[in-house]
């Protein structure tokens, strides 16, 4: 059983972009925004945090898998009338789901460690638990 | 809401007995008495009951699920401390936790499960999905300083799970669809806020959030969007004439025909007259000001800064109005603008920019959203600090008589 103190991150060794670049970061609402600074030149350490137990890897994928689903079906659901209750519900649903899988992904880089963390400290023999292999 | 609850009662060398205020196990009593052999006019000891916590709630009202992790965080952060979910409960839960505060997710009070939603042909926008009456005496509950067993529902499953318990902390926060939908509620709200992104913006940043997923093409963002947008209209978006603050997220002005939707013009909305609550200004208040401070002092790149202050009329209440378009290019362009602003509720000069470089990282650190989010952070340090000030020297009068 490994007690896991340090998050689980993948370095990545990055050129710095050029300038250029630099000034074409998206600056509203996403994932990746940075206050401008001037990024030194030479190659640049990025930790990413990723999913480390298996559970988060799970909800992951599962997230993801729904999401392809949930779209089909609402697809298909609002070509009969694009007004009815059940278009409504299912794009809804898609909607939940989306928003859950990027929940997940913000978690994981603001808390830069995995959600399951704390959780897994009190139940390390969970399936869950167990950690993620690539 | 009782805070403080006095009795008095007969001299003690009678045998009348107090029982302790069943509200709450956390309440600490005060006894002050004094001991008389003798006959004397005075009639009564006073007993103070105090709860250990006066709980303020805050409402936050927002269509984007309950990871509003940056608003939260840029919250908490004002505070002290980083808001974290509860620790070795359910790894879904939705709850955050910081030592002042608790923030709860509304969509824990469904009361239909995904399933249930799908049968019954309501979205989770609807108010039938929910409910209204657990939301008002959970939050009711905490108020006056009780804990609750509050439901989880489980985005990643659908379901609403066994619940968590929740102690009653200094600073409720409930953030979700629905904060300011049921009128009992609103009343239990200290203040509320509303998070109003226009549709042009809401497009971009559901691209930003859903293109990379495998399942999402622009056509299913877009016919989400609009799938959502009679009910989000009729129950959500009616919300915003009941806050005491709205931040309404449109695309900038600054740039002609822009439509990338990455410069963003934002507007602080200050409703006048909430207790406690001195809405932020430029120069003057209630005078109307329009003001670039790019110039000579300080030089900003493309498309630059530009601030309005003005005031207003929003569904019939008077307002005060800040807003910013553009957005911040280096540190001295941020301490620059908060040195002409007034009214912040700062503890100290630069204490906005030191809090929006703590979350250089976080969306909209370098705009208006960033900005507005960390002053109502500030105002609402403010309105706790006097609140709390209040209610403790209401009791010490009392007890004067």
């Amino acid at each position: 059983m490994m007690s896991a103190t340090a998050s689980h991150g993948r370095a990545v060794m990055l050129p710095s972009p050029s300038g250029a670049l630099q000034h074409q970061q998206p600056s509203i609402g996403s994932d990746m925004f940075r206050l401008r600074r001037k990024e030194p030149r030479g190659l640049r350490l990025i930790v990413a945090a990723t999913a480390k137990y298996k559970g988060t890897k799970m909800r992951e994928e599962k997230l993801s898998e729904m999401i392809v689903e949930k779209v089909k079906e609402a697809t298909e659901v609002c070509e009969a009338d694009v007004r009815s209750e059940e278009c409504k519900v299912a794009w809804d649903e898609v909607e939940e789901v989306s928003q859950a899988r990027a929940d997940l992904r913000i978690k994981l880089k603001l808390l830069n460690q995995d959600p399951l963390e704390s959780f897994c400290q009190e139940n390390p023999e969970t399936d869950e638990c167990r950690i993620y292999e690539d | 809401m009782a805070v403080s609850t006095i009795y008095s009662t007969q001299a003690l060398n009678s045998t009348h007995f107090l029982t302790s205020s069943p509200s709450s196990s956390t309440s600490k009593q005060v006894f002050f008495y004094r001991r008389h052999q003798s006959q004397t006019n005075r009639r009564f000891n006073t007993i103070i009951t105090c709860a250990a916590q006066q709980t303020v709630v805050i409402g936050l009202a927002a269509d984007s699920g309950c990871g509003k992790s940056t608003f939260m965080r840029r919250l908490t952060s004002v505070f002290g401390g980083a808001a974290e979910p509860p620790k070795g409960g359910n790894p879904d839960s939705n709850t955050l936790i910081s030592d002042m505060t608790t923030v709860i997710c509304l969509d824990d009070y469904h009361s239909l499960d995904r399933t249930g939603r799908k049968e019954k042909g309501v979205t989770a926008l609807d108010p039938r999905a929910n409910d209204f009456d657990l939301m008002y005496e959970q939050v009711k509950a905490l108020k006056s300083g009780i804990a609750v067993e509050k439901p989880i529902y489980n985005h990643v499953t659908g379901l609403l799970d066994a619940p968590e318990l929740i102690q009653p902390p200094k600073i409720l926060v409930i953030e979700g669809l629905h904060p300011m939908f049921d009128e009992r509620v609103r009343e239990l709200l200290d203040f509320s806020i509303y998070l109003d992104i226009s549709n042009e913006v809401k497009f971009a940043w559901k691209i930003q959030r859903d293109m990379a997923e495998r399942g999402h093409s622009l056509e299913s963002i877009k016919a989400s969007i609009e799938a959502r947008k009679p009910d989000f209209d009729a129950f959500i978006d009616p919300q915003k004439q009941y806050a005491d603050a709205v931040i309404e997220v449109l695309p900038t002005q600054l740039i002609p025909d822009d439509n990338e939707g990455k410069v963003l013009r934002v507007r602080l909305i200050m409703k006048e007259g909430v207790k406690y609550f001195s809405p932020v200004y430029l120069f003057d208040e209630g005078s109307t000001i329009s003001w670039i401070p790019c110039g000579r002092k300080l030089t900003c790149s493309y498309p630059g800064i530009k601030f309005n202050y003005e005031p207003d009329t929003y569904f019939n209440h008077e307002v005060s109005v800040l807003e910013m378009d553009g957005q911040f290019d280096r540190l001295d362009e941020l301490i620059y603008v908060e040195s002409h602003l007034s009214n912040l509720s700062s503890k100290f000069y630069g204490e906005v920019t030191q809090q929006m470089l703590k979350h250089a990282d976080f969306p909209g650190s370098n705009n208006g959203t960033g900005l507005f989010q960390t002053i109502v952070g500030l105002k609402i340090r403010d309105l706790y600090e006097q609140l709390i000030a209040n209610k403790a020297t209401a009791p010490a009068e009392a007890a004067k008589a």
